[in-house]
């Protein structure tokens, strides 16, 4: 049975990619989206039901290795025929020396080491399966209406969404098997196919841009590959395996093997689109907003830090662990003060996106079972919530015709449904009891002893506050005309928003559960150099050696204070209305308007305070760019 | 912690606390108009401001503000039930948070200028003193070994001989809480003329009752988590508090009001230095 699961989750996704490319008619491919995804959900929640299990090298009776062999040089041929189709000498490069590189780890690897155990079930890779079939799937959902109104909106004679469903779908089938191989060399397949695909999904729209900026998501992704390819057949020829799970048991012992370790996280730094490689993910806001949505919730940047956390185990307490913490730790400051300077949506959204996924490789770095939990934790409620606000923000858009956040005042009078489950998704990054601030909690408080890391973790929790609670604000921001009737929806795009709130909500609340049932097991036999006491839970509350934090008791008295502040928002209803103060110069019939010179009414307007000077991109990029690298420069040092 | 105990934690966080300091901001009130050669109104002036207003008529720009003023008051009563239940003390602050997140939500509800400077001035009032209230905790964490209060009573010297530094540290967090001079840059207690009341400009009658009493909240957590650094005796405790409350206020009338530049520059390097010297002594010595 598992290995039918194992087939539906990884193979499947692959076919009905090509069921979707080749059968280009509107109500087929609605059809096979909706199987997949349904296909893909219930799967991944069926693997829950098993114990943790390595796997044989059969895939349904069937020795895929082969074919992947076949793949992995047929996907860097690919690379390689784009780098020469755009003439781009490093995409040329790079390709190149892995698929050189590719051909000499086939040839000297011996047979036997890449067969054994290729699929391992563990509690981790059951998280990533939820997180990329679930949240992947209702991301691909909400496309459905969403690429229809998208091409409707550009007239183009042959729609295009073929190919877009098929390489989304691919792309979630490629980041379970990246989730679920034990075999490194599967690890390098899976995870060269992520670069391709969202390759071709930053370019989808064919403007000189995309292209452009596809170009460089491409070569900054095959950069990491090379690396990773590097680290690979280093560790193979060291120790004769690419088994990920004997990796992790020799490492300890075998602390030489630290640099290739490096290398793997650095291809991970790539694919998290961590400082200074933040390029290719902010560049990739030109895609249509679902890639977006699924670049930084489900998969691509999700994989970076999962091989982070996967490996926490072969650096756990050494020098490099503790420069892995400040590479991450200093993302997560520097992303968060540049998503300050923002005011295009989507951009805020992705260094939001590069500063929590430092958070996650710091709690890597730190190492101890509660931070390995926080960033367990982290990835969970970090999908959903941010699959939720890329998809209300695609929503916005295209009835709005901007993502500039300023144009999103008073969105409450236009789309009442959206703002308010938007604005909930922004309160689910910052505030408690949700999860991402319980993350957030665990991960400063098993930080506590390294003064410099908890110092930079206070300051972007603050910084981070500030850019959610500013934009959430601002959605309620309207003055005060007649009543509001929710806006109408596609079911496709309103179901897809419900449940994601729905879900983030529900997760938080079963915070405690998750983690004696999920997290707790996974962590618990993590061979790591540091120990501190594993939390425990009881009645809800989650208690570590250091402290603790009652997510359901708290979610009762939010629930008992959120009832009362509606009953008082409805009671305002009766309110005598005003309008806003204006130094007594009101005009009478507008009362958001004031008499101005000449008797003129002027409607007086503010905007956000950007701080550009202090925190803008011209004037902080080179600077923490740099500082990104000395890090990357002294963590790579680190394994020496 | 028996039922009793709790029963008497919950009467003095809900009830007995927010009235003491609602005479505190009388006292202060006083001691500020005799600084400044004024007689000052009755010591229980506060309480009679707060009755006026929720005597008033509602009236409201928008209704979220409605919304935003209870989920206030709701942050800041839970994080001082919290602190009396001797809860985690980060804990204690993320939750203390979700009041002034919606204190400024509210305040960017309404398409007032001053409202929305106000909430914008908050916001960075915020990013000043959040990290500087987590460095405190950090400290108290590196002095006792544990996130939670009972740890601090556990000890057999008074804070304030380990963390004198962060003693000062949280004193600029409190001058921002208390929305005083150099500091009182969102929402000054005096409404001054630039931006009349920020951040409070909007909440009115009722609903700008509602924001005094989360606001006194407010300042017995800050009051409370002072108190940590003299928990061995009630004399010291008192003595301390006393003696920093009355610098605050002389602070708050000798100082003229700075730029938020400034308030964000001073908080942060002043109170990041102090923090970080101390936390070295704690974690090497």
């Amino acid at each position: 049975m598992p290995d039918t699961l194992l087939f539906i989750l990884v193979v499947v996704p692959f076919i009905a990619a090509l069921g979707l490319y080749a059968l280009r008619i509107e109500s087929l491919r609605m059809v096979l989206v909706l199987a997949t995804a349904v296909l893909l959900t219930g799967s991944s929640l069926a693997l829950f039901s098993h114990e943790t299990v390595a796997f044989s090298t059969t895939l349904l009776g069937v020795n895929p290795q082969p074919l992947i062999v076949l793949l992995d040089f047929v996907v860097l041929f690919i690379i390689l025929a784009v780098g020469l189709s755009a003439k781009h000498r490093l995409i040329i490069y790079l390709a190149g020396a892995q698929i050189v590189l590719l051909a000499i780890f086939k040839l000297v690897s011996p047979a036997e080491a890449t067969g054994q155990a290729m699929f391992l079930v563990d509690p981790l890779a059951k998280l990533m399966v939820f997180v990329v079939s679930v949240v992947g799937s209702v991301i691909i959902l909400h496309a459905l209406p969403y690429m229809k109104n998208h091409e409707e909106h550009l007239h183009l004679t042959t729609s295009r969404q073929p190919q877009f469903f098929a390489v989304m779908v691919l792309f979630l089938g490629a980041m379970n098997g990246l989730v679920l191989t034990n075999d490194l060399g599967n690890f390098y397949f899976f995870f060269e196919v992520t670069t391709l695909c969202s390759f071709l999904l930053i370019r989808h729209d064919l403007t000189d841009e995309a292209k452009a900026n596809s170009l460089r998501a491409l070569w900054i992704n095959s950069l990491g590959g090379l690396a990773l390819l590097i680290g690979l057949l280093w560790i193979s020829l060291d120790l004769g395996t690419v088994n990920i799970q004997q990796i992790l048991a020799q490492t300890p012992e075998a602390a030489f093997l630290l640099l290739p370790i490096g290398l793997l996280c650095f291809a991970g730094l790539t694919k998290a689109a961590q400082l200074p490689f933040q390029s290719w993910l902010l560049g990739a806001m030109v895609a249509p907003t679902p890639t977006s949505a699924l670049l930084h919730s489900a998969t691509m940047v999700k994989a970076g830090v999962y091989l982070f956390l996967r490996f926490s185990p072969a650096y756990s307490g050494t020098f490099f662990s503790t420069t892995v913490a400040f590479v991450g730790g200093f993302t997560f400051l520097a992303a968060a003060a540049l998503a300050i300077s923002q005011s295009n949506g989507k951009k805020i959204l992705a260094y939001s996106t590069v500063s929590n996924l430092g958070l996650i490789i710091a709690c890597a770095g730190i190492g101890t079972p509660a931070a390995i939990a926080a960033g367990m934790f982290l990835i969970m409620f970090h999908a959903v919530s941010k699959a939720l606000i890329f998809l209300c923000v695609g929503t916005i858009e295209q009835r709005i015709a901007s993502r500039d956040i300023e144009d999103m005042r008073g969105l409450y009078a236009i789309m009442p449904v959206t703002a308010i489950i938007t604005v909930l998704g922004a309160l689910t990054m910052i505030l408690p009891p949700f999860g991402m601030l319980l993350g957030k909690w665990m991960a400063i408080e098993a930080s506590a002893h390294n003064i410099l890391l908890v110092i930079i973790l206070a300051l972007g929790s603050a910084i981070t506050v500030l850019y959610w609670a500013r934009w959430a604000g601002l959605f309620m921001s309207y003055p005060f005309k007649g009543r509001i009737y929710p806006e109408s929806q596609p079911a496709l795009t309103r179901l897809p928003l419900l449940g994601l709130i729905g879900g983030a909500l529900l997760l938080s609340f079963y915070a405690p559960a998750i983690y004696n049932s999920l997290i707790y097991p996974a962590i618990s036999v993590l061979p790591l150099a540091l120990v501190d006491a594993v939390p425990a839970t009881s009645w809800g509350i989650l208690v570590l050696d250091r402290g603790s934090f009652p997510v359901i008791p708290l979610f009762l008295v939010a629930a008992l204070g959120l009832f009362a502040a509606i009953y008082f928002y409805k009671l305002a209803g009766k309110v005598k209305p005003t309008g806003p103060y204006l130094s007594g110069a009101q005009t009478p019939d507008d009362p958001s308007a004031y008499a101005g010179p000449m008797r003129q009414s002027i409607v007086p307007s503010s905007s956000n305070y950007y701080l550009e000077k202090i925190f803008g991109e011209a004037t902080i990029n080179r600077w923490v760019n740099t500082a990104a690298i000395v890090l990357i420069l002294l963590m790579l040092g680190g394994g020496l | 912690m028996t039922s009793v105990q709790v029963f008497l934690a919950l009467i003095a966080a809900l009830f007995l606390a927010p009235m003491a300091v609602g005479v505190l901001t009388g006292v202060d009130r006083r001691i500020t108009a005799r600084l400044q050669s004024r007689l000052g109104p009755p010591i229980l002036q506060p309480f009679y401001d707060i009755g006026k207003l929720l005597g008033k008529e509602p009236m409201l720009a928008n209704h979220w503000l409605a919304f935003c003023s209870f989920l206030y008051l709701a942050g800041a009563v839970t994080s001082v039930v919290l602190f009396f239940l001797q809860a985690d003390l980060l804990l204690i602050f993320f939750v203390q948070a979700v009041g002034s997140v919606f204190l400024v939500i509210g305040a960017l509800t309404v398409p007032s200028p001053y409202s929305q400077i106000g909430a914008h001035r908050e916001l960075l009032q915020i990013i000043a003193y959040e990290p500087l209230l987590i460095l405190v905790i950090v400290g108290i964490f590196l002095a006792t070994g544990s996130f939670k209060i009972e740890a601090v009573y556990a000890m057999e010297q008074p804070l304030l001989f380990k963390l004198p530094l962060l003693f000062l540290v949280l004193g600029i967090a409190l001058t921002i809480k208390l929305r005083k001079s150099p500091f009182d840059i969102s929402a000054s207690h005096h409404a001054h003329q630039e931006i009349v009341r920020g951040v409070y400009t909007e909440y009115s009658g009722p609903y700008l009752a509602i924001v005094e009493i989360a606001h006194w909240f407010e300042i017995v957590l800050i009051l409370c988590l002072l108190s940590l650094f003299w928990s061995t005796g009630v004399v010291g405790l008192v003595l301390l508090l006393g003696i920093t409350y009355f610098v605050e206020i002389l602070v708050d009338n000798t100082t003229s009001r700075m730029t938020w530049r400034w308030m964000l520059g001073t908080a942060w390097i002043t109170g990041i230095t102090f923090s970080l010297i101390n936390l070295l002594w704690l974690y090497y010595g």
